[in-house]
């Protein structure tokens, strides 16, 4: 659609959104207000599991905590309401702070289940807390009040309800359109990817969960001060699942599918209140029958929710991907020094490593010094891999050291080393397919900047931002890919998703860059391209290490080459020299040549 | 298989046209209708209690469908046994359908919410449920049902009759749990009655093993049940499992045909409060409330084939008869479907004398909700699968 | 608490646990094989429990209509799939395959709820009754969308369990029934402690079932496929074994798992339309504590769960779910813990 038609269709909404009340009865408007907060609980889902990967089942409890500390405080305390929201607000973010401690480092599966454990027993404990009313729970709870204006009648708490949304909506567009969203974007890639550009996956997926909860609470205040009375059904895990439902039908794919997920599931649901009583006149007990046959109806059609079927079709119709905005000049970011060559850059000193009886890595040593392309050779099964986690503190060694830059990083995690200055690539490329080649080598970026979510949310970084996407664009042209900037990296061919996976470990300024075998898969040009890239690198100062198993792509390239054979270093040196020695061509083709 | 006949589309469809043809017919006919608005649970966990209030109004719709010359129109919403949905049905039923009267729910969360509603929309509410409602702000609600103390002081009155010194208590872990709860340490705390055990289970749950035996650890006389349905039978069933051999009783939830299928031979002498609907056949010839009751049962059994097995659908039968005398007593000209109307019905309601119902005799007045007396209540006893009236104490066992 | 009391809880929970065992056990197979988290097994097991109520009643059980229906919606899938993908001569081998075979529990059925049937009669065809359920709303509910995500097959599942058990209160009503004991009697563990021959029968079958469960997966060459299939999907194709198939094996015999627990516990548990969804949890819980691939730690989870809510009743009989629950916590840190898997892609979801 073009920018003047959407926008206008956005302004269009906008004002039936305001007219609404005006013209729809009390009911209607209820309807909306609930839709309305379901939309703020469903907008949380979109993020922690749309976005983050993280099922949760444990949502409604988190509305629950908000409403009935803000029903304890107004109804037991008699306090304002509006002191209400940020009591509310405070529990609810350290609940979900603690539980989200104990809990996010699990994986998968365990995670999901313990959301509906600490669900359901969070939900249990509204009806069991005499101070909240037990099973019958509070009610009288006060309305909300502007100056003198009470805010009881439903049309008056649509537009605050409305407000809110639209501010959380907002706030998560922004959160996404940034550092830390793009981080969230790359946590479905895994820990090690991020941790391989110094982002921390535990952290942010507690900030996300934490971010979720928040906005439950926001709604669960509402949802307090609009029916005014609380009990422990509406906060059960069925509540939970209800919400993740409505995120599911609208689209976890996209932040609007939380609004539109919750609009369908209320009206259908009312819509089948009213229409199946003309048919039977079981309604009562079709009711949840018929919603449930068409919900999965729904989800034959569009996988994806209703969002994605709408994006589907839009682009079927040429709607076409809008512009990219013209890039702002932004100061760009510091550079480090480059250290004079032949400065030691990595020194490994009798790394070992065992699983179990088997040992992969034996007492190799090698140095690595500033400026030149070493390369890590031999045959299958050497543990070259292996000694590449190891270097990249993907994987503890069980004895040895390793030094970078003058320092001991042998027992550091991955992310600390990464942040020191440590790049890499991946044997399996991870990229983010659904994220621009933009985005994907702006991710490389992370651990130069500094913008928290709740800056990000406040559109408070984009300064930072500019300078962010200047860094991206400078490495994308500096790979030749300049001018695609914003297309999705998931259309890429796999040589070229490798030299964008470079620009993305490049993006992290790195004085050290770790390539494990970049060659694989490549076509005979791609190779090419990717040999005349790394000579370039290396003219501009930056020191290599790859870890390769196609001999001619390194013999052409490389200033020295270790070899590794059965977990040992088998012969270390200049690259002819290498080749004509026996003890390597005895390991390569099995017995002398 | 019949269901399915029942349910198949082309029956269906000729009866929505049939049905889309009468009422624009009607539409343009009479005078107004009087429209009541039904809020019931029909699904959800406390669709048990739910489906039959539905069958009662449904019953007195009709032996009675035209009351003081208006016609009369059941709009029936099922909340799902969600207090927020209640509430937004009842919202629906006064703003879009222009009901006079709401009638409903059958879960106590869900009937305050709506009452809430109520007092907001200025529309007359009769509660089948029993509701507290303290204070002077919700005078438009009234309950067609005898209030919980009077059945639970009903029953300790007649524990203390059979010698019973200490009582343990198991009781679902939800509203009505608690409801019992805190009925029976009042009533036993009057009558010097230890209340030695407060056990919960939830109603889904498939064993109450553990909690039994702490109650049995505990020796005490007599063992209350607070709870409804066929869940409320697995206390007994375990209580016999493990050989209990003192008194049992319980609340008036459990009279329904399917919690004595399930009870079995447990609970046999289990004595519950009940209004006098239940024994209509025994109760003596001349009691208005016999009159009644045998009307309605004869209404249940025309409309569905088989008398009532329970005692719930009377209640919104009850709730049928308290607008239907109510409506005959509306002073003014004022017409359904007008909030004029609402007032002077909500008027009429609150000041009903002496009306005659299935489960006992309505007095309302301003104070109070309630319009029962000791005449709501009688006791029964489960002997042989039947309940009977249980007029004196049981002898000692 | 004393011994006493602990023998007996202690026997009521692995009664119970024995129960989410058998559940567990099917929803591991489920979803090993098809990625599904078949969360609609609890509702066959009711559906299968209620039925048999009904027969003992003398009423004819709705679910002969619903597997008829079911029946003919397969079918109907089926044969549009053959349809649109050319293989018309198929479809004799289709009509037969969908149409007949669900048709003969179904007359069996027909006919055991007629003129008193005797109970053994009564209970094998509640059990073959729901024997079809499972394939054919896999056919028609998952196979078309089979290679969506895991998370969208959850939530498919999870609205199909809510279908289900709607369709259980329109068949049955809101109020639960039992059914009459399979084993009367019971066996004296001296000072006063009695397990209940239900109790026995219960444990018993549990532990025949799961021995010839493992025995099937070990020695028979259709256990080894579905082995096969569950570890490596492309692979099994390739040797000649197809997903498809294999994955309604595993829905049979899951929905035959569900119709032996439905059986067995409605004689000892009042069984409601909804019960299911509490079973299918459970069984979820010690399904998870297994990983969803191992069947000793499914099982081994199961006792356990059975035996904390046990003892978790006597201690608090209102906050017992949360306990257990919130127990499970730390059980999952220490199972997480254990199987750390380096592989933490996360699927993408479907755009």
């Amino acid at each position: 659609m073009k920018p003047l038609a959407s926008r206008s269709l956005m302004a269009a909404l906008a004002v039936a959104f305001l007219v609404v009340p005006l013209f729809a009865g009390t009911f209607t408007v209820s309807l909306l207000n609930e839709i309305g907060i379901g939309a703020l609980v469903a907008l949380g889902l979109v993020l922690l599991t749309g976005v983050g990967g993280a099922t949760s089942f444990g949502q409604a409890a988190f509305v629950g905590i908000a409403a009935y500390a803000s029903a304890w405080l107004t109804t037991a305390h008699g306090m304002s309401p509006w002191l209400g929201l940020p009591f509310a607000l405070l529990l609810t973010g350290l609940s979900a702070l603690a539980i989200g401690m104990l809990t996010l480092r699990l994986g998968g599966h365990f995670l999901a289940l313990s959301t509906i454990a600490w669900g359901l027993s969070i939900s249990m404990l509204f009806g069991n807390l005499d101070a909240l009313g037990r099973h019958t729970g509070l009610s009288g709870i006060p309305p909300l009040a502007i100056g003198g204006w009470s805010l009881m009648e439903p049309r008056a708490m649509y537009y605050l309800v409305w407000t809110v949304v639209g501010l959380g909506f907002l706030f998560s567009r922004n959160l996404l359109d940034s550092r830390p969203g793009r981080a969230i974007r790359g946590l479905r890639g895994g820990a090690t990817l991020l941790a391989s550009v110094g982002a921390d996956a535990y952290r942010l997926r507690l900030s996300l969960f934490v971010t979720a909860a928040l906005l439950a609470g926001l709604a669960g205040w509402l949802y307090a001060h609009m029916n005014r009375f609380v009990s422990p059904s509406p906060f059960s895990v069925h509540a939970s699942i209800e919400y993740l439902l409505m995120a599911v039908a609208g689209g976890l794919g996209s932040l609007a599918g939380a609004l539109v997920g919750s609009g369908l599931v209320l009206a259908l649901k009312n819509v089948l209140q009213d229409v199946l009583p003309w048919l039977t006149q079981r309604s009562g007990q079709l009711d949840s029958i018929v919603f449930s046959a068409l919900f999965i109806a729904l989800l034959h059609f569009a996988r994806g929710g209703l969002m994605a079927f709408v994006r589907r079709w839009r682009r079927r119709h040429g709607a076409g991907r809008p512009a990219p905005a013209h890039a702002a000049p932004a100061r760009p970011l510091p550079n480090r020094a480059m250290p004079a060559r032949g400065t030691p850059i990595l020194s490994v000193q009798g790394a070992v490593k065992r699983f179990g009886g088997l040992v992969a890595v034996n007492d190799v040593s090698f140095d690595l010094g500033a400026g030149e392309i070493l390369g890590l050779i031999g045959p299958n099964g050497a543990g070259k891999s292996t000694m590449f986690n190891l270097l990249t503190g993907t994987i503890p060694m069980t004895s040895g050291r390793v030094r970078f830059l003058d320092r001991d990083v042998s027992g550091m995690r991955q992310l600390e080393i990464a942040r020191l200055g440590l790049g890499r690539t991946f044997q399996h490329v991870k990229l983010r397919p659904h994220m621009s080649l933009l985005d994907n080598v702006a991710l490389g970026v992370h651990a130069r900047t500094r913008p928290s979510i709740l800056r990000a949310g406040l559109r408070l970084d984009r300064e930072e931002e500019r300078r962010i996407l200047h860094e991206a664009r400078r490495q994308l042209d500096r790979i030749g890919l300049g001018d695609r900037a914003h297309e999705m990296a998931g259309s890429l061919p796999l040589g070229t998703q490798r030299i964008l996976e470079i620009a993305r470990a490049l993006a992290s300024d790195p004085f050290l860059l770790v390539l494990d075998e970049p060659a694989a898969g490549l076509r005979r040009q791609e190779k090419l391209a990717l040999g005349n890239l790394l000579r370039r690198l290396r003219e501009e100062g930056m020191t290599i290490l790859i870890v390769e198993h196609d001999m001619d792509f390194v013999m052409n390239l490389v200033d020295r080459l270790v070899v590794m054979n059965f977990g040992s270093k088998l012969v270390e040196g200049a690259p002819a020299a290498v080749r004509a020695d026996e003890r390597v061509q005895a390991a390569y083709l099995g017995g002398t040549a | 298989m019949a269901l399915f006949l029942e349910m198949s589309a082309a029956p269906r469809a000729l009866r929505w046209l049939l049905f889309a043809g009468a009422s624009c017919l009607s539409i343009a006919a009479w005078g107004a209708d009087l429209k009541v608005g039904v809020i019931s649970s029909l699904s959800g966990p406390v669709s048990a209690l739910g489906i039959p209030y539905e069958k009662g109004i449904r019953a007195a719709h009709a032996r009675f469908p035209e009351v003081a010359g208006h016609r009369v129109e059941l709009v029936v919403l099922d909340d799902a046994s969600d207090p927020a949905t209640a509430a937004r049905n009842a919202r629906k039923l006064v703003n879009e359908d222009k009901v006079d009267v709401l009638v409903g729910t059958s879960g106590v969360p869900g009937a305050m919410a709506i009452a809430a509603v109520a007092q907001e929309l200025k529309t007359p509410l009769i509660s089948p449920t029993p509701v507290s409602l303290p204070g002077p702000d919700h005078d438009w609600t009234v309950v067609a049902s005898q209030p919980f103390e009077l059945m639970v002081s009903a029953v300790v009155r007649r524990m203390k009759a059979e010698g019973v010194g200490t009582v343990a208590f198991i009781g679902f872990s939800d509203a009505l749990g608690d409801l019992a709860y805190e009925c029976l340490v009042r009533s036993a705390g009057e009558l010097g009655i230890a209340v030695v055990a407060d056990e919960r289970y939830a109603r889904g749950d498939m064993s109450v093993a553990g909690q039994v035996l702490k109650i049995i650890g505990k020796r005490p006389d007599a063992v209350f049940a607070g709870n409804s349905g066929t869940p409320g039978a697995l206390p007994y069933l375990e209580l016999a499992n493990r050989r209990y051999a003192g008194r049992i009783y319980g609340t008036h939830g459990l009279i329904n045909a399917d919690f004595v299928r399930v009870g079995g031979r447990s609970i046999e002498g289990l004595e519950v409060p009940s209004g006098p609907v239940l024994v209509a056949g025994q109760l003596p010839a001349g009691d208005p409330i016999r009159e009644a009751s045998m009307a309605f049962r004869a209404s249940y059994e025309k409309l569905y084939g088989a008398p009532p097995t329970d005692a719930f659908s009377a209640y919104t039968y009850d709730a049928y008869l308290v607008l239907a005398d109510a409506a005959a007593r509306v002073r003014g000209d004022a017409q359904p479907g007008t909030p004029a109307y609402r007032q002077a019905l909500k008027d009429a309601i609150v000041s009903t004398r002496e009306l005659a119902g299935t489960h006992g005799i309505y007095n309302f007045g301003p104070d109070s909700r309630y319009g029962s007396d000791e005449r709501a209540v009688v006791m029964v006893r489960m002997e042989g699968g039947q309940w009977k009236l249980a007029a004196q104490p049981a002898p000692p066992r | 608490m004393t011994w006493d009391i602990a023998l007996i809880l202690g026997i009521d929970g692995l009664a119970n646990g024995a129960i989410y065992l058998l559940a567990g056990l099917g929803l591991v197979l489920i979803f090993s094989v098809t990625r599904v988290v078949f969360v609609p097994f609890g509702d066959i097991a009711a559906f299968a429990a209620l039925s048999l109520a009904a027969f003992e009643a003398g009423r004819v059980p709705p679910t002969i209509g619903l597997v008829v229906f079911l029946a003919a919606a397969a079918l109907l899938t089926e044969l549009g799939s053959l349809v649109r993908k050319g293989e018309g001569r198929r479809i004799p081998r289709a009509l037969l395959l969908w149409g007949g075979l669900p048709l003969i529990p179904c007359a069996i059925a027909w006919a055991a709820a007629r003129a008193g049937a005797p109970a053994p009669v009564q209970m094998i065809a509640s059990v073959l009754l729901v024997v079809p359920m499972a394939p054919l709303l896999a056919r028609v509910v998952f196979q078309p969308i089979a290679d969506a995500s895991v998370l969208v097959l959850l939530i498919v599942s999870l609205a199909l369990s809510f279908l289900l058990s709607g369709l259980g209160l329109l068949f049955f009503g809101p109020e639960g029934t039992r059914t009459s004991p399979l084993a009367v009697g019971s066996l004296s563990l001296g000072d006063g402690v009695e397990v209940g021959g239900q109790v026995i029968l219960m444990v018993g079958t549990a532990v025949v079932l799961s021995g010839l469960f493992f025995l099937v997966f070990e020695r028979t060459a259709m256990g080894k496929s579905l082995r096969a299939t569950a570890i490596n999907r492309v692979g099994a194709r390739l040797v000649g074994i197809r997903p498809a198939r294999t994955a309604l094996l595993a829905y049979g015999y899951a929905s035959l798992l569900a119709g032996f627990i439905g059986i067995l516990i409605a004689p000892v548990t009042t069984m409601y339309y909804d019960s299911g969804f509490l079973i299918g949890l459970k069984a979820f819980v010690a399904a998870i504590i297994g990983g969803l691939v191992s069947y000793p730690a499914t099982a081994l989870g199961a006792l356990a769960v059975g035996v904390f809510e046990s003892f978790a009743s006597f201690w608090s009989g209102a906050l017992k779910d949360a306990i257990v629950f919130s127990l499970l916590i730390p059980v999952l840190m220490a199972r997480s813990y254990m199987a750390r898997h380096h592989e933490e892609e996360i699927e993408e979801i479907d755009q």
